[in-house]
């Protein structure tokens, strides 16, 4: 055990020492697109929409538009390290496999790998909840309660990238989970607007999606909306699913 | 009598098939054994396609062997690779330099996959740069660097953890002359340390002057394994050899380690006597 963390932190520490480089590019490229949301939906659309009836509790659509950017956060920030990040990792610089035949496993460089991409995305989830704090629309207390959902949200969604990348065949074809799973989920998951919004029998597809599990946690306990408690064997579910999954697709693809 | 310890590297009985995408296998590498004692340098000859990577990645513990065993000191590479490779260090056929690191802090990186502390591997890293005439490049980025001066980089970082077992595929292929020749001198240095050296190559000179033992691979298996002197008493039965290099122009020359690969592998027309 204590073997294996020290073989996964390692990997942990490689990654953060190249994050500490790039600090400007990570907040940049992290922050600007939640913020852009923020303001162009939370202020401009919320100034239209006013008060919003969300599953039976009024919120300001600011509000609710805040709080569902920090799903939508972990999923943009995990998904893309996960599978991008991962995939160049994997494919061109080959850092998986230089450190895979030193005294550390593959095993826990897949470990140190998603455990890093879900550190990183859930601390951009928390960035953003921390925007919402500054603005008054949450509670300070909610950035603690928030940390479990944001980490295995964003430890989801790595996952999720970790898979396509280690199916891709080529980096264009990450295209693939991008358009047909991630953006999806962004416009149908109640990142925007409640999914009670939606047809009842979409409002079941959308349940099927991680996403809206991860929103319905994160406003339960930013806007205190009623616990959705299926939201956590969702999630749990789809996390375990997309653990053990990745790693196994990127072990067929490396391990000859 | 035999010495109780285990020798660095021991391969056993090593069978290697890659599964192919239609179902079927192919069988890579066939039933190789071999032993590097301390202080040997143990050369892997062979052409294109001869399952030198193949051993390579199954001595590292990163492909399993379909049958057999790898020990490094005595110790399953494929069981515990940890311990194992401890005691392993590997420079790659392929550039696996981390290029989000620059030429000194790559080095330092590596060292820490060995529970090497940083100041130790500081102290290494000058020492490595020195010797492989990159310290002017210490600081740079990888991309900024010349094929030759990356594979430079690559051995030293495979020394950078002091191993007692030094794998090298390939590792002079895009060297100048001069590197080359830096680089044996390395080698040299780090088998009279104690070093095992098991290295691929394609330069027959190479094998012939830094070798103590040959193994010449052919479609995965090892056609004789010897030293190079022996094996070309074995295979060469004459003294001198003729070669029509030109139209109307013969070579007559002495037999080289080259005469044996050439026979073993395949046969080339033109040279009397083989
Ligand atoms: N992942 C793989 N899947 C299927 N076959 C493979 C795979 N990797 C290598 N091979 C095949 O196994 C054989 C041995 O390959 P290997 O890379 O070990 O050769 P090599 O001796 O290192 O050659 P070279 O001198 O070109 O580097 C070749 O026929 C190669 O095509
Ligand atoms: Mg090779």
């Amino acid at each position: 055990m204590s073997d294996w963390l020290w073989g996964v932190s390692r990997v942990w520490l490689r990654y953060y020492d190249v994050f500490t480089k790039s600090v400007v590019f990570y907040v940049v490229t992290t922050f600007v697109q939640p913020v852009l949301y923020l303001l162009a939906f939370g202020v401009g659309v919320g100034a239209l929409v006013g008060i919003l009836n969300a599953n039976g509790t009024p919120v300001t659509y600011r509000s609710f538009v805040f709080s569902g950017v920090i799903g939508q956060t972990a999923l943009f920030s995990g998904f893309f390290e996960g599978a991008y990040g991962a995939f160049v990792r994997m494919y061109y610089q080959r850092v998986f496999q230089a450190i895979a035949i030193t005294p550390i496993t593959l095993s826990e460089v897949l470990w140190g790998e998603l455990l890093w991409d879900a550190t990183k995305a859930a601390v951009a989830a928390e960035g953003v909840a921390l925007i919402g704090v500054l603005t008054g629309d949450f509670s300070p207390w909610s950035l603690l309660t928030l940390v479990p959902v944001c980490f295995f949200g964003s430890f989801l969604f790595a996952g999720m990238g970790l898979m396509s990348a280690a199916y891709a065949r080529d980096i264009d074809q990450l295209s693939y989970p991008q358009y047909l799973l991630v953006m999806p989920m962004f416009l149908f998951c109640g990142v925007f607007y409640p999914i009670e919004a939606l047809p009842q029998a979409l409002q079941v597809v959308a349940w099927v999606f991680p996403l809206t599990a991860v929103n319905s946690l994160v406003r339960t306990l930013t806007l205190g909306l009623p616990f959705q408690w299926w939201a956590v064997p969702i999630l749990f579910a789809w996390l375990t699913l997309l653990v053990v999954l990745s790693r196994r697709a990127m072990f067929r693809r490396l391990v000859k | 009598m035999s010495d109780q310890s285990p020798p660095p590297l021991r391969v056993a009985n090593l069978s290697k098939s890659y599964r192919l995408p239609g179902g079927g296998a192919f069988e890579a590498v066939h039933d190789v054994s071999f032993e590097v004692t301390a202080k040997q340098c143990f050369g892997l000859l062979g052409p294109n396609g001869a399952g030198k990577s193949t051993t390579i990645q199954c001595i590292c513990g990163f492909y399993p062997p379909t049958t057999g065993n790898v020990f490094i000191s005595g110790i399953d590479v494929h069981t515990k690779p940890k311990q194992a490779r401890q005691g392993l260090g590997v420079c790659n056929q392929e550039d696996t330099l981390d290029s989000d690191f620059n030429v000194t802090n790559q080095l330092i990186r590596h060292a820490a996959y060995f529970y090497i502390d940083r100041h130790t591997a500081r102290d290494r890293a000058q020492k490595l740069l020195e010797r492989f005439g990159l310290t002017d490049k210490a600081t740079q980025m990888i991309e900024s660097l010349s094929g030759g001066l990356r594979r430079r980089l690559q051995v030293a970082r495979a020394l950078i953890s002091e191993p007692k077992v030094l794998v090298l595929d390939e590792p002079t292929t895009g060297l100048d002359p001069d590197a080359r020749r830096e680089l044996w001198e390395v080698l040299t240095e780090a088998r009279e340390k104690g070093t095992a050296i098991l290295l691929s190559t394609h330069y027959m000179d190479e094998a012939e002057r830094l070798c103590d033992r040959i193994a010449i691979i052919y479609k995965g298996r090892i056609l004789d394994i010897d030293s190079p002197e022996r094996l070309i008493k074995k295979h060469i039965a004459r003294d001198e050899v003729e070669e029509e290099v030109r139209p109307g122009v013969l070579w007559k020359r002495k037999p080289n380690l080259e005469d044996v690969y050439l026979k073993l592998t395949g046969s080339r027309l033109g040279v009397e006597g083989l």
